[in-house]
């Protein structure tokens, strides 16, 4: 596997410095952090598309980028592929030559094109031209583009990002696919915490052109300093629901033995879901509380406090880790500190259902 | 008389135009697609200099540009004598010297069509390209170049229906000799001025007009496939 080591400043004219200092991890890496942050920055520089003042460059033990050393290995020598956010196919030619545009221009062993058409259904639309395709189309023939190349390295820049729910939901799964094919190791830039959560085992967190933070993407993305982040992204909940069933018209589920009601569900529902939603969508109480509206009420020991000027984060344990949002006058009130019990409620109408 | 009704005379002025016309564009085809790529890619210093040269050929009075380009080309001009001198080469009062007129005239409105034909073809295209193992040139000729290719066929169109009306600069560089240097505006000129000419002149005129439709509607047509290739 290899991985991908930065080093790198860049100055542009309207003097925003960017310092991109980071490892990517084995398997899939986000680059993570609020848009203007310089995730795309980062990926160009990778890529070969645009030369840093200063910086090193390492893929796997090969260097492509030494400004010290007066080193610079162009785009087309890098075997890094990336997927650009608005795809950027070839106007003037078919999915097919799209497709086969690196698959020809790359020596040594090939990715069978075959199979790459069949993992990402572009069946039929290969000889269609890109301006004729959807947008789901389109991602899938820029997706398969770039891994013919046969890269070391998959670059995307934000392939989630002006999706449809449902449509981000069949991307996300034929990525899910090409990455268990090829295992090619992976670096996605997003600024969506429930995308990172869901795709990256490793994330590197961006902002205002420093690297802030880094590590396995659960742990990172529970720490202060995403909390400390103004938002978006700021911090989100997403809680796997086991056990999914339709009880008495509405649906409901299980976290770790708590019941768990569910906003309506379209279709048959898979046995577990994500739910996602803010942590200014929790309300805190020290009471089992009888006779309320809001059906959820989910237990747990308080794991973590953070105090923000104005604002304050709770991490409870329910099972799986869930932020809250209060008042600093309400932490006080409640007496909340370390291993407190406290329940969290949350209205089902808050919820975002992600499969 | 031969065919069409046309005189020999007039059959060598159409075809000494068609051969001019098609030299000029051929011979500064190259270099109208690398000035309007280098123009609309690659801002560089001087750069308002180089357009104001470029396009001083639109706004002179051709007969000024053609004795600029006498005195320059000329037997004993000064890149002329060195032509003659060491090649043999004589432009003036040459065919060679109505294509090198018409191509001065007519590479204003060439290198204006590619230039706009690069520009709004997204250059990002090309760096998708590098990413995929393209190298510069490799990208440029399978990217870059076809997507400007029906906005630099229309300035060919454009500049070879340029070429066959150039007058001015023609006859100050190469003269009015018939057979040689006497293209279709000029033998249209010439009828004009002879007694009994007023039904050649005619006949040239209408070919003329149906010349200039013919590339005008091929440009236009060119154009509208470049707009939907590009939307």
């Amino acid at each position: 596997m290899s991985r991908i080591r930065v080093e790198c400043r860049h100055r542009y004219a309207d003097g925003f410095d960017l310092h991109a200092a980071f490892e990517s991890g084995d398997g899939v890496t986000a680059l993570f952090g609020p848009s203007g942050s310089g995730k795309t920055t980062t990926l160009h520089i990778l890529a070969g598309l645009l030369r840093p003042t200063a910086g090193r460059v390492l893929l796997g033990e090969r260097v492509l980028l030494d400004t010290a050393a007066g080193l610079f290995v162009p785009p087309e020598r890098r075997r890094i592929g990336l997927v650009f956010q608005d795809h950027l196919l070839f106007p003037h030619l078919s999915v097919r030559a799209n497709l086969r545009y690196g698959l020809v221009r790359r020596p040594g062993r090939r990715i069978d094109l075959e199979r790459a058409v069949e993992i990402l259904e572009l069946r039929q639309v290969l000889d269609r031209h890109p301006h004729t395709l959807s947008g789901g189309e389109r991602q899938r023939a820029a997706l398969g583009r770039a891994i013919l190349r046969g890269p070391e390295l998959l670059l995307l820049d934000e392939p989630l990002t002006a999706l449809d729910e449902p449509l981000k939901e069949r991307i996300l799964s034929y990525l899910e696919r090409v990455l268990a094919e090829w295992r090619i190791p992976t670096l996605f830039v997003s600024h969506d915490q429930a995308d990172v959560r869901r795709l990256a085992e490793h994330v590197v967190v961006l902002e205002a052109g420093r690297v802030v933070d880094a590590g396995p993407t659960a742990a990172t993305l529970d720490r202060a300093v995403i909390l400390e982040m103004k938002s978006p992204p700021g911090p989100v909940n997403l809680l796997r629901v086991d056990g999914v069933q339709q009880v008495e018209g509405h649906w409901e589920g299980r976290v770790r033995g708590q019941r768990i009601q569910l906003p309506a569900l379209a279709g048959a529902p898979d046995s577990a879901v994500f739910v996602q939603f803010l942590p200014s969508d929790v309300t805190l109480t020290c009471d089992t509380v009888a006779g309320l509206s809001v059906r959820n009420q989910l237990t747990g020991c308080v794991r973590d406090v953070i105090l923000l000027p104005g604002r304050a984060f709770v991490a409870v344990d329910v099972g799986q880790l869930l932020w809250a949002e209060v008042t600093p006058e309400a932490l006080r009130e409640l007496g909340l500190r370390v291993d407190s019990l406290v329940t969290c409620l949350v209205k089902t109408s808050a919820m975002r259902i992600l499969r | 008389m031969s065919a069409w009704g046309l005189t020999v005379a007039e059959w060598q002025a159409v075809r000494l135009s068609l051969q001019v016309a098609l030299t000029a564009v051929v011979v500064s085809l190259p270099f109208g697609v690398a000035l309007g790529w280098l123009l609309a890619r690659r801002p560089f210093r001087g750069q308002s200099l180089v357009e104001t040269l470029l396009n001083l050929p639109l706004v002179m009075p051709p007969v000024v540009t053609g004795y600029v380009l006498l005195l320059t080309f000329g037997r004993r001009g000064w890149i002329g004598r060195y032509l003659d001198e060491w090649f043999g080469l004589q432009i003036a009062f040459t065919w060679k010297g109505v294509a090198l007129a018409s191509a001065v005239m007519a590479f204003p409105l060439m290198v204006q069509a590619i230039r706009v034909a690069f520009s709004s073809a997204d250059a990002r295209l090309a760096q998708a390209a590098r990413t995929l193992g393209a190298g510069r040139l490799d990208a440029f000729f399978t990217v870059t170049l076809p997507l400007a290719r029906h906005g630099i066929v229309a300035g060919c169109v454009l500049a070879f229906a340029r070429s066959l009306g150039e007058f001015g600069a023609t006859l100050m560089i190469s003269g009015s000799i018939p057979g040689r240097t006497r293209t279709i505006p000029l033998e249209i000129y010439n009828l004009l001025e002879s007694p009994d000419g007023a039904a050649g002149a005619q006949r040239l005129v209408i070919l003329s007009i149906l010349i200039a439709a013919a590339a005008l509607y091929a440009s236009r047509l060119f154009e509208r496939r470049a707009g939907r290739a590009a939307g």
